[in-house]
């Protein structure tokens, strides 16, 4: 028996498909379904809506609406049941069915990812909850491909940062707890930020409180669950908190961009009919509605042009499309047909299927790359790419002021100018309080009195902050652990990189054409000691010269920088009973530590180009084959984040009037 | 020892066997004919109750009051409910052993234990004024049937949600009976009413006619597993139909003249009938065998057989097992029948054990598989040691046999031996063993007190004894008459640090019992915090509660008790919990934001957080569709950072807004405007459409008042007229002023974008910060070649021009080649 690969995104969504399946099936007969717009995307992407009719599902309807109709006797709800608001939404469309419908109505509700005491009393309060039949779907993690599972909490930004409500961090020890129960504890689990702090110390304590409960309710495997797992190697838990300039800055890969500028919810954009053309739905792309002007279009990870595209820079996608192209006419052109043998025709028309879906997905592909670019050569984009790569590098801030300023004037959308304030914000430790003044009155004057309250929200969210009585230069005084102190930073772990390359990577700072993610920075210096090491070529120490670099050994280059990063740092291994821990290297039998998984989880959202970055270092984790402590890196998130969203969050949607 | 088949009888070409499990089972005194009996599945409990409709002999006081009565099957008293509350209408057992007790008013008690806790519902849907008729009970709920012929279903006792099915015709139900969802094929309930002569299938949606003309059915039974019916007809006769209703398999004919007074089915392939004192089992093919007791017998059917009980004996129906049979049927030739007889053989030292051995060789390891089953069938510890002593011989012969089965076996069989045992009194067969699964058997001893056995077969079984502790503690809190203290210590003592042991679940037996003191001891022993919160509020400890509920990091119960506290505390209170707990301030605000902005003022006031306290009120001004509240509102955020100092900035901007909003009502008045058209823009907006609309004065206006500065300025007015096309204005105002504050460039860019080249072009020579060859370009852009060249021939640059000259085409190109040659000629 192979041993269990863990975090097997199939397994994962096979298990949701089938517990909401069997949920669905309990309802008999015909019924209407009532889903949360936040759940749509990830019903679509386990589950087919074919397959919800042939589970008697008739008609879907989204919460938000309030429009569920009395067509069906059965009305089943799915819902998420950790907000009242949500709750009391339910609550009240049941009674407003109750009240106008004349058929007597059977309802069920289905909360995501469990059930709620908070949803009980609401409910009964409401007076609803003896008539609706209550059961939950322990829907966690979402795969949104083979190494990415996301918990999908579009609200997890808002609520960790904003409102400091951290369900989203219990959310996410609850969905580690169940793969740890599955597979084994995580031999270690390390990470630097506040949130993930609580998340570390959450698993330690859920650890005790399996081993102290529920377990009498299983079967006896659990006893070998909760020992250290032999096929994971350890558990990154990164907070966004302690990284954001990250999400703040223009993703360069395909993938990324697709993003910005489309918008990806679920592995789905919706791009403009005129754009990727009306033709018939190919496999891997659903249209929509045909009244609506917008196609929706599915971005698939499994699709095998895209899986070399999504990650790549985009300067470079235009060549890899050309040789696609190349490559697919030569294999199709009709000379070379006939030039070949039967069986080689045989063979030819057994692939063609393939070639047309090739054929689909490239034509696509070059229509979105085309609009992309239409969006790339734009004044703006370019003049926001300056500035934003002048801060990174390291370049008085000051200096991109008057840039900033005029594109206020030119009233470029709000969240572009926000992303660029708080870059400067964030990677300086704040920005003078004159300068911030001055912004923040023209942002006022140029978008809005509303927007004091998206600037209070942002000053809440540390993205915006004044660098508190202090003169340029001697940030360092500040208390360590509170902010990020990006002037060390970028020396000791070579965030910027000046000698990028775009088209044959040599480093994760091809993401962002010369940035490094200091997110990935921290999981290299933990996977990846001896490549980051010999990367930055620290001038301290001239001895370097020795084969393994001094910079490698243990955990030098974390420790080192941790401490110019706000939030707390920690490191704990987790160890069971030696006889169990034995038992257990018995039953998976040795294999080499090679095939070990690396999990990163990050609090708070991951963007794209991260996710790209961390791709690349575990491909190149699979090439050194003995460097580093693990092969496979898995991510996980409690979502997906851009910049935008995570600005807009904190933008003010009222006006006066 | 008495032969294995001595009990079996011949039914048709299948062997029935009766095992008798206990004798004495109740006190001769009791007029079992009297009682109505009820078994719980998996051999369990029985409860029995005095039938109202019989006339009883009075016994004095005591007997004459009403109970239920739980026995053991080997007849020891479980436990003794009083009965005073009504009617019983339907009493049954659910699968875990639950008790349920429906009285006629439709109010459902369902004893969760043995002991007498009970947990009541009711049924709705006017049961209680039509009254319940009767009810059917399977593994896992019941239906009702009530006076009205409306039939309501519950499908689970943790939440249980009565439904009612569809409607039946009221005529009187003669006899009724269900299909349990699991068998039926709609996978929900079925009910098969007897009405008339006919019979309706219902049920949830609607309710069918079967057209059947051969009743009225006087009894219908539905055999375990739902692939067979049973009806007892008016004339006598016994029908079997396939559970689809597709065929009619068998017609027995009683020749009774008195209908029995039960029918049920025995296993899956015999039905019996029962009379006072006599059954029939009726195998397929309509052949029947008779049994006579002397006493009042009742059915008790299981899912692989029939208990039989009387006053005197209780015995176990069944069809005798296909390995049992193989084994045992006299003048068996199979191996392992050969097998059991060598084994015999052995133990006489004969030499023959070995001669026969070796004639079924070629079939031994499928012997020794028999054997083993067969022990498992077996009741009789003798005939069990046996077989598996003959199992052991034949396995010790084969060269390769794997003893899995056969430990598993012996295992098994010690277990089911233990519980078989009368005082324990669960007649378990190996099928219903390995139905019911060992946790439940567990469960089961747990809730008869049978501690010691629990324990012993738990660790036996390597199974978790947790939950045997627990109930053990719990139990211990509820009986004992100790002192708090010692009774903590001895629960502790035994079970701290056993795994999986919830001092939670024991800590709330103890507060049920009004023990809250040794509650509190118990709880803090409990390491989950999450388990501790219910109690604890119970106990109405809500702060303790609620750091708790913040330690356990859930946000869920963090919730849940401030919901709690909210109603019960008055507000100060309440703001003072909250004070030193910032997670819980963070989640009151984040939920009041949407639902309860008083609170969240007053909480804001109460501690002095001005700013937030402002900012609720700028987002009341933008929700409010009326001005002049919104002014008001405005005001008011502004006054409230009247006294800070380093809100300055803040409250600056708020009077700005309120200003920027009376101006636009101004305006909107002024240029009669419809109201909306300038409220809710920016500074920047309002500027933008002024300019736009020609009202050059007032954005001057606007912009002294709000000093925009310059550069923002310039850059409103040159979008706004570019995107009006006011070019003549652009032009004057172009050639009016040297310079301009942003420079050339955005108005060549902004005026080309809009697609005016010739208005675009005339800003070109303005530009001078630019390089010569971005001037080229420009000039290109407008389609100005010539233009370009010229640029170019002036800063003497022979390869732009050369450049210029190759994108030019006709009179364009003339004219460049031309400053190529004067070029030259100056060189």
């Amino acid at each position: 028996m192979a041993p269990k690969v863990p975090f097997n995104a199939s397994e994962i969504s096979e298990k949701a498909r089938r517990d909401l399946l069997l949920l669905l099936e309990g309802v008999r007969g015909k019924k209407n379904l009532v889903l949360e717009k936040a759940l749509a995307g990830s019903l679509n992407l386990l589950v087919k809506f074919s397959t919800l009719q042939e589970y008697g599902v008739d008609k879907p309807f989204f919460l938000e609406n309030d429009n569920v109709d009395s067509s069906q006797r059965n009305v089943v709800f799915l819902v998420r049941g950790e907000k009242s608001k949500t709750v009391l939404e339910v609550a009240d469309q049941i009674k407003r069915l109750r009240r106008n419908g004349s058929v007597e109505h059977e309802f069920t509700i289905i909360w995501v990812p469990r059930r709620t005491m908070v949803s009980d009393q609401l409910l009964e309060e409401a007076g609803v909850l003896g008539e609706a039949s209550v059961s939950e779907w322990p829907l966690f993690f979402v795969p949104l491909a083979d190494d990415v599972l996301s918990l999908e909490l579009d609200e997890a930004v808002t609520d960790l940062y904003l409102r400091k409500d951290p369900t989203s961090v219990y959310l996410s020890a609850k969905a580690l707890m169940l793969q740890q129960q599955k597979y084994g504890l995580f031999p270690r689990i390390i990470g630097k930020g506040d949130n993930s702090k609580r998340l570390a110390d959450l698993l330690i304590r859920m650890r005790t409180e399996v081993t102290a409960g529920e377990s009498s309710a299983s079967d006896g495997a659990s006893f070998l669950g909760l020992t250290p797992s032999s096929t994971i190697d350890s558990l990154i838990i990164i907070d966004r908190e302690v990284d954001f300039p990250t999400v703040l800055l223009t993703q360069l890969t395909y993938e990324g961009l697709i993003d910005e500028v489309f918008n990806i919810t679920a592995n789905q954009t919706e791009v403009d009919s005129s754009v990727v053309g009306g033709a018939a739905p190919q496999p891997g792309q659903t249209a929509s509605a045909s009244a609506s002007m917008k196609r929706k279009v599915l971005i698939d990870p499994k699709d095998a042009l895209y899986s070399t595209l999504g990650d790549s820079n985009f300067s470079v996608v235009g060549a890899l499309l050309n040789t696609a192209a190349r490559r697919l006419q030569s294999s199709t052109e009709r000379n070379q047909l006939a030039a070949k043998t039967t069986a080689e025709l045989r063979d030819f028309v057994t692939k063609l299927p393939g070639y047309q879906a090739e054929q689909a997905s490239l034509k696509l592909h070059t229509n979105l790359a085309e609009e992309i670019i239409k969006h790339t050569r734009s004044d703006i984009f370019t003049r926001c790419l300056e500035v934003q790569q002048n801060i990174m590098s390291g370049a008085d801030p000051t200096t991109q002021h008057d840039s900033i300023t005029e594109l206020i004037s030119r009233d470029v959308p709000l969240p572009t100018i926000l992303r660029l304030l708080c870059l400067e914000s964030t990677t300086n430790a704040g920005m003078r309080p004159k300068d911030l003044e001055t912004f923040k009155r023209a942002i006022i004057q140029a978008y809005g009195p509303q927007h004091l309250l998206t600037l209070s929200s942002l000053e809440k969210m540390s993205l915006l902050s004044s660098r508190a009585g202090l003169v340029l230069g001697t940030s360092q005084a500040a208390k360590p652990g509170t902010v990020t102190n990006y002037s060390p930073l970028r020396r000791n772990l070579k965030l910027w990189d000046d000698d990028v390359n775009e088209a044959k990577p040599n480093d994760i700072s091809y993401v962002f054409s010369g940035y490094a993610p200091l997110s990935v920075r921290l999981v290299q210096s933990i996977i990846q000691k001896q490549t980051l090491a010999n990367a930055i070529k620290p001038p301290t120490h001239p001895s370097a010269a020795a084969q393994a670099n001094p910079l490698a050994q243990g955990l030098r280059i974390f420790d080192d920088v941790t401490k110019y990063i706000r939030g707390a740092t920690f490191d704990e291994t987790q160890t069971g009973e030696e006889k169990a821990v034995k038992a257990r290297s018995m039953l998976n039998g040795s294999h080499n530590d090679a095939a070990k998984t690396v999990v990163v989880f990050f609090l708070g959202g991951v963007t794209r180009a991260e996710i790209s970055a961390l791709r690349f270092v575990g491909g190149r984790l699979r090439e050194v084959g003995g460097e580093g402590r693990g092969s496979r890196v898995v991510i996980c998130s409690t979502g997906i984040v851009k910049g935008a969203g995570l600005v807009g969050s904190a933008i003010e949607t009222e006006t006066f009037g | 020892m008495s032969k294995p088949t001595a009990n079996w009888e011949k039914v048709g070409d299948k062997f029935y066997r009766r095992v008798e499990l206990y004798r004495n089972i109740f006190d001769a005194d009791l007029e079992l004919e009297k009682y109505n009996v009820v078994g719980a599945p998996y051999s369990g409990a029985v409860a029995i109750y005095r039938d109202e409709e019989k006339i009883h002999a009075y016994r004095g006081m005591q007997t004459a009051k009403s109970s239920i009565d739980i026995y053991s099957c080997a007849g020891t008293l479980i436990r003794r409910i009083n009965w005073d509350k009504g009617s019983i209408k339907g009493l049954g057992w659910s699968e875990d052993e639950k008790l349920l007790v429906v009285t006629e008013d439709g109010t459902v008690r369902c004893y969760y234990d043995l002991q007498g806790d009970f947990v009541p519902f009711t049924l709705g849907h006017g049961a209680d004024e039509v009254g319940v008729q009767s009810c059917r009970f399977w593994s896992t709920g019941f239906v009702a049937l009530l006076g009205n012929n409306h039939l309501i279903s519950v499908a689970r006792y943790d939440e249980p949600r009565p439904k009612l099915l569809a409607i039946p015709p009221s005529e009187a139900v003669v006899s009724w009976a269900i299909i349990p969802p699991a068998y039926s094929l709609s996978r929900s309930v079925e009910v098969i009413l007897a009405i008339g002569t006919t019979l309706y299938v219902v049920d949830a949606t609607d309710a069918e006619d079967r057209d059947f003309t051969a009743g009225p059915f006087r009894h219908i039974s539905v055999s375990p597993r739902g692939e067979f019916l049973a009806f007892y007809t008016d004339d006598g006769k016994v029908w079997v139909v396939s559970g689809d209703w597709s065929e009619k398999l068998s017609e027995y004919n009683s020749r009774a003249k008195t209908v029995p007074k039960d029918m049920q089915w025995c296993g899956s392939n015999a039905v019996a009938l029962a009379w006072e004192d006599e059954v029939h089992l009726i195998g397929p093919r309509s052949v029947a065998t008779k049994f006579y007791y002397d006493a009042w017998v009742h059915l008790l059917p299981d899912v692989d057989g029939l208990r039989l009980l009387t006053n005197d004996v209780c015995e176990y129906l069944q069809k005798v097992p296909d390995e049992t049979e193989e084994v045992f049927r006299l003048g068996s030739e199979s191996p392992a029948a050969n097998l059991l007889e060598a084994s015999n053989l052995l133990d006489q030292k004969s030499p023959k054990a070995d001669d026969l051995i070796q004639l079924i060789r070629p079939s031994l390891a499928e012997a020794v598989d028999t054997c083993v089953k067969a022990a498992g069938h077996e009741y009789n510890i003798h005939w069990q040691k046996a077989l598996l002593k003959a199992a052991s011989y034949g396995k010790s012969v084969l060269d390769l046999y794997n003893s899995d089965d056969f430990v598993d076996m012996c295992e098994t069989l010690r277990v089911l031996n233990a519980v078989r045992f009368y005082e324990i009194g669960l007649p378990l067969s190996y099928d219903q063993f390995k139905r019911l699964t060992p946790e439940k058997l567990i469960a089961r001893l747990t809730n008869r007190n049978a501690y010691l056995l629990a324990l012993r077969i738990s660790s036996y079984l390597q199974l978790p004894a947790s939950s045997i502790h627990v109930h053990w503690a719990a139990q211990k809190v509820r009986i004992s008459t100790a002192d708090d203290d010692s009774i903590c210590t001895l629960i502790v003592k035994k079970l701290h640090g056993a795994p999986g042991v919830s001092f939670e679940g024991i800590a709330r037996a103890a507060y049920d019992e009004g023990r809250v003191r040794l509650a509190t001891q118990l709880l803090n022993y409990e390491p989950r915090p999450g388990k501790q919160v219910p109690l604890l509020l119970g106990m109405k400890e809500d702060t303790i509660a609620l750091d708790k509920a913040i330690e356990s990091g859930d946000t869920d119960l963090v919730y849940h008790v401030l919901l709690h506290l909210r109603k019960k505390l008055p507000l100060a209170a309440f703001f003072r919990v909250l004070n030193t707990r910032p997670l819980a301030t963070a989640l009151v605000e984040s939920s009041a934001w949407h639902q309860d902005k008083d609170l969240l003022k007053d909480l804001y006031y109460q501690d002095d957080r001005r700013l937030e306290g402002s900012n609720l009120l700028l987002s009341e001004a933008l929700e409010s569709t009326d001005l002049a509240l919104a002014l008001d509102k405005l005001k008011l955020a502004s006054k409230y950072l009247q006294d800070t100092k380093d809100l300055a900035f803040h409250r600056t901007q708020l009077e700005d807004a309120a200003k920027l909003l009376r101006l636009q009502e101004t305006f909107e008045k002024e240029l009669k405007m419809e109201s909306g058209a300038f409220v809710g823009q920016s500074v920047n907006q309002t500027i933008f459409s002024l300019t736009r609309l020609g009202h050059a004065k007032r954005a001057q206006k606007v912009i002294a008042e709000f000093k925009v500065p310059e550069r923002t300025a310039t850059w409103l007015k040159l979008r706004a007229l570019v995107s009006a096309r006011h070019w003549n204005e652009i032009e004057e105002w172009a050639g009016k002023s040297k310079k301009s504050p942003i420079g050339w460039e955005p108005f060549f860019n902004e005026v080309l974008a809009a697609g005016n080249s010739r208005v675009a072009s005339l800003f070109i020579p303005k530009c001078t910060g630019v390089t010569v060859g971005q001037r080229v370009e420009m000039w290109e852009k407008c389609g100005l070649l010539v233009k370009a060249g010229e640029e170019a021939f002036k800063a003497k640059d022979r390869a732009l021009l050369m450049e210029v000259g190759e994108r030019a085409t006709g009179s364009a190109k003339v004219e460049i080649e031309r400053f190529v040659g004067m070029l030259g000629k100056g060189r």
